[in-house]
């Protein structure tokens, strides 16, 4: 990271205070591939910065996975959770589930987006899992984000 | 590495708790049959390996600069991605 780019992200965000509650924090028992240790994040929001999210590292908040519901993005996304998943999360519908998508940012507002093993997360009990797609198969892990033309 | 010869429908067991079981074997294709508990993540190694190596390369710091996205359409089934307590 260099000192520029800190410079742009105050000036393109007027963060808000987002004070963290029990309600959004995210439970990943397993944690994120790789990243097996790491199971509490809060999940934050920015008007200014939809659709995207943040789940921020609870005991680390500089570090963080920018995500977003890549359902709301590509509409052609259809994401088949396996079923031993729906039942660790304890899922009865999928209208139960947030599913985010972990975004990779390049250079020069460029990113890609994993459509591959997005995080799905029971929106009642807040406990969430990377789930690897039966349909994985299907989708890329770093599916290009779609440029505004603004 | 341990190396145990096994045939059809045999198994191992690892840890007491954990069974991996042979179903079939096709040429060079076996199909491997395992039984774990729901807190014992089992993946194909080389999609382990992809998702672990995308997640490091995605872990942020601090705040970057943002892409904007063209306007989205809510889509069916999943409207309304809210969670209590997470609105601005």
């Amino acid at each position: 990271m260099n000192t520029c780019e800190t410079i742009e992200t105050a000036e393109a965000v007027e963060l808000e205070t987002v004070t963290v509650q029990n309600e959004n924090i995210v439970d990943l028992p397993l944690g994120l591939l790789g990243f097996e240790q790491i199971k509490r994040y809060a999940l934050l929001q920015n008007k200014h910065e939809s659709p995207f999210r943040w789940l921020q590292v609870i005991d680390q908040p500089d570090l963080a996975f920018l995500v977003l519901p890549a359902l709301e993005v590509f509409p052609e996304y259809e994401p088949d959770v396996p079923a031993e998943d729906v039942k660790f999360l304890g899922l009865n519908s999928p209208d139960d589930a947030l599913v985010f998508n972990i975004v990779t940012l390049a250079a020069k507002g460029a990113g890609t987006v994993n459509l591959k093993g997005p995080i799905v997360i029971n929106r009642f009990t807040l406990k969430g899992k990377q789930v690897v797609l039966a349909n994985a198969s299907r989708y890329s892990i770093q599916h290009p984000l779609p440029l505004s033309r603004k | 590495m341990l190396i145990l010869s096994r045939k059809t429908n045999e198994s191992i067991v690892i840890d007491g708790r954990i069974t991996v079981k042979i179903v079939r074997v096709e040429g060079d294709v076996v199909k491997l049959g395992v039984e774990a508990p729901p807190d014992v993540p089992v993946h194909r190694q080389e999609v382990y390996d992809e998702i672990q190596r995308n997640n490091k390369q995605a872990l942020t710091q601090g705040r970057p600069v943002l892409p904007r996205l063209p306007e989205s359409k809510p889509k069916k089934n999943f409207k309304g991605q809210q969670v209590a307590g997470t609105t601005a």
